[in-house]
């Protein structure tokens, strides 16, 4: 199957509790209508096929690789960014707990960590350890050794 | 007497609030108006002769700007000559591939198209006919008698080869107890970080001046190279690096593809984005530690090893890096390896080959191997000796009594504490319990082993180890930094550092903090602009910012206290001795309650009467220093490891991981310790997940991350990091760790395995031991050929 690559689709959505439109090709991922059509540079792509998870995003709620979704599919689905983490530039629970624990150190991946991290405190509020390293498990660091941010997750669990 | 309010405490990262929400800026997310965007088009084959390029269906696709070759650019990129390293042969190639390829992935063309999308599309109709070329794949095959030469006009596939002899070891090794021979496999495997090169290129044809934003770890290093293959002054050429994300190593050279960016933007006259990929980086940025250690060894009656004789072959891929000279490697390789040991008789041969794969680069302790193959020769030894591993190495370092000393090859050992790393180490697993425990675990057929590893790291490199190199002149790397009081009372700190993940912002921040009793949220770290930072070539790499950049900006920053203290002096005409920086941000005078002065009033006082800081009038404070480091400059650390292996499913579980190290004092605990253990995380993906893998035609295997893995929170345990604290006299106590956890790893982990399996009386000569593997060892499967 080959997409047209000059087909173009109007995508309507809902991204970090904003309402937001564009009209991209039809072949735009869904990272590459964030990063490149809405400004939300925060969502990394350092793979592009759907193993590292740097890309990883809400969509209505649950984890999806975004450099592996169509920007189509988010037609009428509400995303959540990294960007949509801190509120009125109040870090949240988790942001807070990374500082605390240096979490990261270059960065590239803390957004797909950070999201997965999200949906994982979401689903079980309670999780150990064991349980934490399972969830991240499809998020590749490569300068942490996960330690640190295994760590915030487990803090930010208060 | 400075303060030392924050400097060895964990102050949290000034770099952690921008990256947790987005706001971090990397070179993808630089958007330029009118910006284009390159694909490279990529050798298919490994060796071959281009015959023909055909762009003509490529140019008329949608959106497509230019499709480039090396002819099409030949006005525009000269020739490119690697960094020269004596007795080393280095080739002149083009940037874009001329008349050869070498290797799968080489870039023969770029197109440049509206959207990346575009670019790619026409890369893909780019059409290129190759007169295939006999393949060499590795060692053997480019030693061998009828090989296939990469480069003709060298007339052989070696590149480089010395002999170094220290003592006698034939003498030695007449009068050793055991003799043992060994040879031992480094597998090539890669960097990887998560952020792919990148850069945008943006030539303004008014003013003839180059702008670029990149990825890299040695911003006036990418100045210098583009000015010089470009023919545009450096004053003209302006590197900008943002947040980077990782690089350990690769991102140090100047790439192909970067230089052909820049290229493309001057012809086009509009800014160029190259974002690389994942399998491009896989392919093309550069894979590392890739050799052949063959060892002999000798030790007398009490396991004192008496003798070494080691012989390293390299495999450096096709081309030169555009950095490190790969002879570096085995200079450095033979000058580290005696370590801190007590070696008299020592021989070193060392041989650099080229094969058709990817150009060997500079990966975090670039040595790595020397660390391994000792310590894995060891255990060998220990076990031939009938000598416990831990009393081996006791036995072989050289005592306190002993040092400091030059190692045999001249690396002068100064404050070495690995006995007391060593003991600790076993003291903190409890090696006897733990050796009950393994006793009682093979009864039971469970398979448990310890491994441990030493070694010293220079962090940064001093003169002596320089010289044992071969560096006659020794250059030492001075590094300056320049501090500025800003009229609003904050400080401006310029950083020849690069810092790609290593919290130099905070470190350096912490440093000046203190210096000028300061809270720390009035210091800014300025990092990554040739424009305004100090020159220095090599930017973030060699674990030299603790010592390096900590001493120019401690070094400045006194100058700029002294400064500040002199201008309250004349103001209140009190006697400097006689004022204090209270660590708020404010200055009073000793004994007088009242008096008290805040640096942002002495800042705008400055600016407005230039005349109380500077002679001249000149406006505000600004002060620069130039830091040289000395000897003593070592990192040390002992690694210990315990595993157990399944010897049903080959997998190893990492069940302790305690790193002791000493790195002079710390600046920031938490960032020392994130290092340590993402550097020991590397080294056990090392060992048991990563590998950069070629078919014998020279297709790479590994090309996207299904194939070469990257260990998971699942793999990595926790790492237990025990600081060994030591105090050296030294007007800069800290020393670099950037490196040491992955130069340890890998001799500990394979350790571990090994002894795990002593059951089995398995050899481990090979660092790459992922589950088929442990299970060809044990002999539960037929080893695959």
């Amino acid at each position: 199957m080959t997409v047209d690559p000059t087909a173009i689709v109007d995508v309507r959505l809902t991204v970090n509790s904003a309402v937001r439109q564009a009209t991209v090709p039809a072949r735009t991922t869904a990272a590459g209508l964030l990063r490149d059509h809405l400004g939300l540079t925060g969502t990394h792509t350092a793979c592009e096929h759907g193993v590292c998870g740097s890309c990883t995003i809400l969509v209505d709620g649950a984890s999806a690789r975004s450099c592996l979704m169509f920007a189509a599919q988010l037609d009428g689905c509400a995303v959540t960014t990294v960007e949509g983490l801190a509120t009125d530039g109040e870090l949240n629970d988790l942001q807070s707990a990374c500082l605390e624990t240096h979490a990261f150190q270059c960065g590239f991946c803390t957004p797909g960590v950070l999201i997965v991290a999200t949906e994982l405190l979401a689903q079980n509020p309670s999780a150990d350890e064991a349980e934490i390293r399972e969830g991240l498990a499809g998020n590749a660091c490569r300068c942490t050794g996960y330690e640190s941010i295994v760590e915030a997750v487990l803090r930010a669990r208060r | 007497m400075t303060i030392q309010r924050l400097t060895g405490t964990s102050v949290r990262r000034v770099e952690e609030p921008r990256l947790i929400t987005g706001q971090g800026r990397y070179v993808d997310d630089v958007a330029l108006p009118g910006m284009l965007h390159a694909a490279f088009v990529r050798s298919t084959i490994a060796h071959g002769l281009i015959r023909s390029i055909d762009t003509a269906a490529a140019a008329a696709m949608p959106g497509v700007r230019a499709v480039l070759s090396a002819d099409d650019v030949a006005d525009q990129i000269q020739t490119l000559a690697p960094n020269a390293a004596p007795g080393l042969f280095l080739p002149k190639f083009t940037a874009l591939a001329s008349g050869r390829v070498r290797v799968v992935g080489e870039p023969v063309a770029v197109v440049v198209a509206t959207t990346r999308a575009q670019a790619e599309d026409a890369a893909d109709a780019v059409q290129i006919d190759y007169d295939p070329l006999d393949v060499v794949i590795d060692i053997d095959a480019a030693l061998a008698a009828d090989a296939e030469t990469l480069f003709p006009e060298h007339g052989s596939n070696v590149v480089f080869h010395s002999k170094h002899t220290y003592g006698n070891t034939a003498a030695a090794l007449a009068g050793a107890v055991h003799i043992v021979t060994e040879r031992f496999v480094q597998h090539r495997h890669a960097n990887v970080p998560m952020e792919g090169r990148a850069i945008v290129a943006d030539y303004h044809l008014g003013s003839g001046k180059l702008e670029v934003h990149a990825s890299h770890q040695a911003p006036h290093a990418l100045r210098a190279m583009l000015s010089s293959v470009l023919g545009i002054p450096a004053s003209a050429v302006r590197v900008v690096c943002g947040d980077i994300g990782g690089g350990f190593g690769q991102k140090g050279g100047v790439g192909r593809e970067e230089i052909v960016v820049a290229a493309t933007a001057r012809v086009l006259g509009v800014p160029v984005k190259w974002i690389e990929d994942r399998s491009e980086n896989l392919i093309a940025a550069g894979q590392a530690r890739d050799e052949r250690l063959e060892v002999t060894a000798g030790i007398d009656h009490e396991g004192r090893l008496v003798a070494l004789q080691v012989q390293m072959t390299i495999d450096t891929g096709a081309y030169p890096q555009l950095g490190f000279p790969a002879s570096g490697y085995l200079n450095i390789i033979r000058a580290l390896m005696p370590s801190a040991y007590r070696l008299t008789n020592y021989d070193f041969e060392g041989t650099a080959v080229v094969t058709n794969k990817a150009t060997y680069v500079p990966y975090r302790g670039p040595w790595e191997v020397e660390t391994w193959v000792r310590e894995r020769l060891f255990d060998v030894l220990a076990r031939v000796a009938g000598i416990d591993p831990v009393e081996f190495r006791l036995r072989n370092l050289w005592s306190a009594a002993e040092l400091p000393r030059p190692s045999v090859t001249g690396a002068e050992l100064i404050d070495i504490t690995q006995r007391e790393t060593l003991v600790e180490a076993c003291q903190a697993v409890d090696y006897d319990a733990f050796l009950v425990e393994q006793a009682a675990a093979r009864g039971d057929a469970r398979y448990l082993g310890i491994g441990f590893a030493n070694f010293i790291e220079p962090a940064p490199v001093m003169p002596s180890l320089l010289a044992a190199m071969g560096f006659t002149a020794a250059p030492r790397t001075p590094q300056e930094a320049r501090i500025r009081l800003e009229l609003d009372g904050s400080v401006s700190v310029f950083t020849s550092q690069q810092p790609h993940g290593q919290s130099h912002q905070t470190t350096l921040s912490q440093l000046v903090a203190d210096e000028l009793g300061m809270p720390i949220e009035r210091i800014r770290v300025v990092a990554g602009d040739t424009d305004v930072t100090p020159f220095n070539m090599v930017g973030t790499g060699g674990s030299r910012a603790a010592t390096l950049a900590s001493g120019a900006v401690i070094g400045a920053a006194s100058r700029v206290r002294q400064r500040l203290l002199r201008v309250v002096s004349n103001l209140w005409e009190i006697d400097p001795s006689d004022l204090e920086l209270a660590g708020d941000g404010t200055i009073n005078a000793l004994g007088v309650p009242d008096r008290s002065i805040s640096i942002a009033e002495i800042a705008k006082r400055t600016y407005a009467n230039g005349s109380l800081a500077n002679d001249d009038g000149a406006p505000g404070i600004e002060e620069r220093f130039a830091y040289i480091s000395g000897e003593g400059t070592w990192s040390q650390s002992t690694h210990c490891c315990i595993v157990e292996v399944d010897t049903t499913t080959g997998f190893v579980q990492i069940r302790r991981y305690v790193v002791v190290e000493d790195c002079g004092r710390m600046i920031n605990p938490a960032i020392v310790e994130g290092q340590v253990r993402g550097g020991v995380a590397q080294g056990i993906g090392a060992v048991l997940f990563e590998h950069a893998v070629y078919g014998d035609d020279g297709q790479f295997l590994t090309s996207t991350l299904m194939d070469y893995l990257l260990p998971t929170s699942m793999d990595i345990p926790r790492i237990e990091v025990i600081h060994h604290h030591s105090d050296p006299d030294d007007d800069v106590p800290f020393r670099g760790v950037g490196e040491g956890g992955a130069i340890g790893a890998p001799a500990a982990l394979t350790n571990a395995i090994e002894n795990a399996l002593e059951p089995f009386a398995v050899a481990i000569r090979e660092q790459y031991l992922p589950p088929y593997r442990i299970l060809e060892l044990c002999g539960v499967i037929e080893t695959e050929t």
